[in-house]
């Protein structure tokens, strides 16, 4: 699973890399920062790259998840620094889905 | 206001309502008007009683209307299909006596007569006038109830010529927009046309068979009727005038329009509840901008947002303090931009998107995704979100010969061209069709 939420996150990386002409995120990696003080989003980048990976996520899996919730704003280390830390956190969400 | 009457008399051969396909003439109406006071004397019915008045948009509905304005009784007119809480109306419009009609035939039921009113209404009964009662269409929150002084808004249409015309009036029965076309018509004595549905083929249908020349509107209707392509069907070339308003109309309607109906004349109309329908003078060749021309209204322009002082503002209101109101001036609510004298509207106040402390007006973001070929109709609102306060959101309804391939980026890349970061809807949904409020407008609540 953590695969296939790793080349949806680089699908949507790209995209908005298209999308704004954001160079760094047209050939994304693990490591590929998003929301932090050197990352590639402001919060409305990251608010609509949130957005897509929710979209991308309901068609590939069938559920449907909220990723930005009070939860994910008072994580210790924020979900959102980098692709890794993202594909983490989304990867516990639909854990905690299947599991319900 | 006994002018109207004798205005009546002086053309009783004119048609004044086709309702249900029947013709009434303004003798037919005058008649009508002179049973309905004697079914009011029979019922017990004082001057100065509050009445509601539960119907559709009738003929027997417009002489009750009528005669309730001749024996200064105070009218609640009451749409059934607006209304969701019939007992919660009654107390909040302080109805005395409700009359309602099964198959045309009225019904009398006696309410809470001699109940304890508001002072307003106290004070229009010391007065003798007629009042009117309507509820604003309260799409967030409690509506408003307001009270009209009933003698004072027909009086405002005296003086006018007699014109034949014959106008189709979409607007209901309990808004300000359709009794404004009503008194303005009846005036005139002109011919009005009731519709029995507000579907666009059945519009279309009722244009052909009765040769309607003015079809006063909402840019909301306008939208339906290009998307159904109802207009196709039917012999619609009668029609002279399109008027339109309650809403804001974007560019690329207007420009659909004109190309459907090369021959017909474009007409904005702009009114509150709080204020009546206001006199505009349309700027040729962009209809969106107007400028306010009208004797009894004052106007200015304050953060953007449309003031008005008229001699038409409502009394005041029954269930609120009268907060949208400063020194006589009414906070319309509605934003404008303004080119000189002339302005237009951009949108409701309250529909505003607060994205991270950015303001997005809704219909700059919907004017742009409208232009995009795939895009029939769509409605942009805010969507709640943690981390920028607000999100814009849009609804859509496209073509059926879109590409779906990549669709959802390829219209947010579209409107990262054309518009801001923050006004680039984040979420798209896409929708069958976009809903609309009781009155033909879109809702825009924010999620």
């Amino acid at each position: 699973m953590k695969e296939e939420i790793f080349q949806l996150l680089f699908a949507q990386a790209r995209e908005m890399g298209e999308e704004t002409g954001q160079t760094n995120l047209l050939n994304p990696t693990v490591e590929t920062k998003l929301y932090h003080r050197d990352g590639n989003l402001d919060s409305l980048g990251l608010v609509t790259f949130i957005a897509g990976v929710e979209e991308k996520i309901s068609d590939k899996f069938g559920v449907d998840i909220l990723i930005v919730d009070e939860k994910a704003m008072s994580q210790v280390s924020s979900p959102f620094i980098s692709v890794q830390s993202l594909a983490d956190y989304v990867e516990k969400l639909l854990q905690n889905e299947s599991g319900e | 206001m006994s002018w109207i009457f004798d205005k009546f008399n002086s053309h009783p051969g004119l048609p004044a309502i086709i309702c249900n396909h029947k013709v009434y003439t303004y003798h037919d109406l005058n008649n009508r008007v002179e049973w309905y006071l004697l079914f009011l004397k029979d019922h017990g019915i004082q001057p100065g009683n509050v009445v509601g008045l539960l119907s559709e948009f009738t003929f027997e509905a417009t002489a009750l209307l009528l005669a309730l304005a001749k024996s200064c009784n105070i009218a609640v007119p009451l749409d059934p299909g607006n209304i969701t809480d019939l007992d919660e109306t009654i107390r909040q419009a302080q109805i005395d006596h409700l009359v309602r009609f099964r198959e045309e035939i009225p019904e009398f039921l006696n309410i809470a007569p001699g109940s304890d009113k508001h002072p307003l209404i106290r004070t229009l009964q010391q007065e003798k006038k007629a009042g009117l009662i309507l509820f604003s269409s309260g799409t967030t929150g409690k509506p408003k109830v307001m009270l009209h002084d009933l003698t004072r808004l027909i009086d405002n249409y005296q003086n006018t010529r007699v014109k034949s015309t014959n106008s189709l009036i979409l607007l209901g029965f309990d808004h300000i927009g359709g009794l404004d076309s009503l008194f303005r018509l009846l005036s005139i004595c002109a011919t009005i046309t009731l519709p029995h549905s507000r579907q666009p083929a059945d519009i279309c249908q009722l244009i052909e068979d009765h040769k309607v020349n003015v079809l006063p509107t909402t840019p909301t209707f306008l939208n339906l009727l290009i998307i159904s392509e109802a207009y196709k069907q039917y012999d619609l070339s009668s029609l002279e005038i399109i008027g339109f308003g309650a809403e804001a109309i974007s560019a690329a309607l207007l420009k659909k329009i004109k190309v459907i109906f090369p021959a017909v004349r474009l007409q904005q109309k702009f009114g509150t509840s709080e204020t009546n329908a206001i006199r505009i003078f349309n700027n040729a060749g962009d209809e969106q901008f107007f400028r306010i021309n009208d004797p009894n209204v004052q106007y200015k322009i304050v953060d953007n947002e449309l003031w008005l002082k008229s001699s038409n503002n409502i009394l005041g209101y029954l269930n609120m303090e009268t907060d949208q109101f400063e020194n006589g001036w009414f906070k319309t609510g509605d934003l404008v931009e303004s080119r000189g004298e002339y302005m237009k509207v951009m949108g409701r106040k309250k529909e505003v998107i607060n994205v991270g402390g950015e303001k997005v007006l809704p219909s700059i973001v919907e004017e742009v995704l409208l232009q995009h070929p795939d895009i029939l109709d769509c409605k942009v609102y805010g969507m709640e979100n943690l981390l920028t306060g607000q999100v814009v959101a849009a609804d859509v309804v496209i073509s059926p010969a879109t590409d779906m391939d990549n669709f959802k980026p390829r219209i947010k890349k579209y409107c990262r061209e054309k518009l801001l970061a923050f006004q680039v809807p984040v979420k798209i949904n896409i929708v069958e069709e976009i809903t609309l409020s009781s009155r033909n407008k879109k809702v825009r609540s924010n999620l």
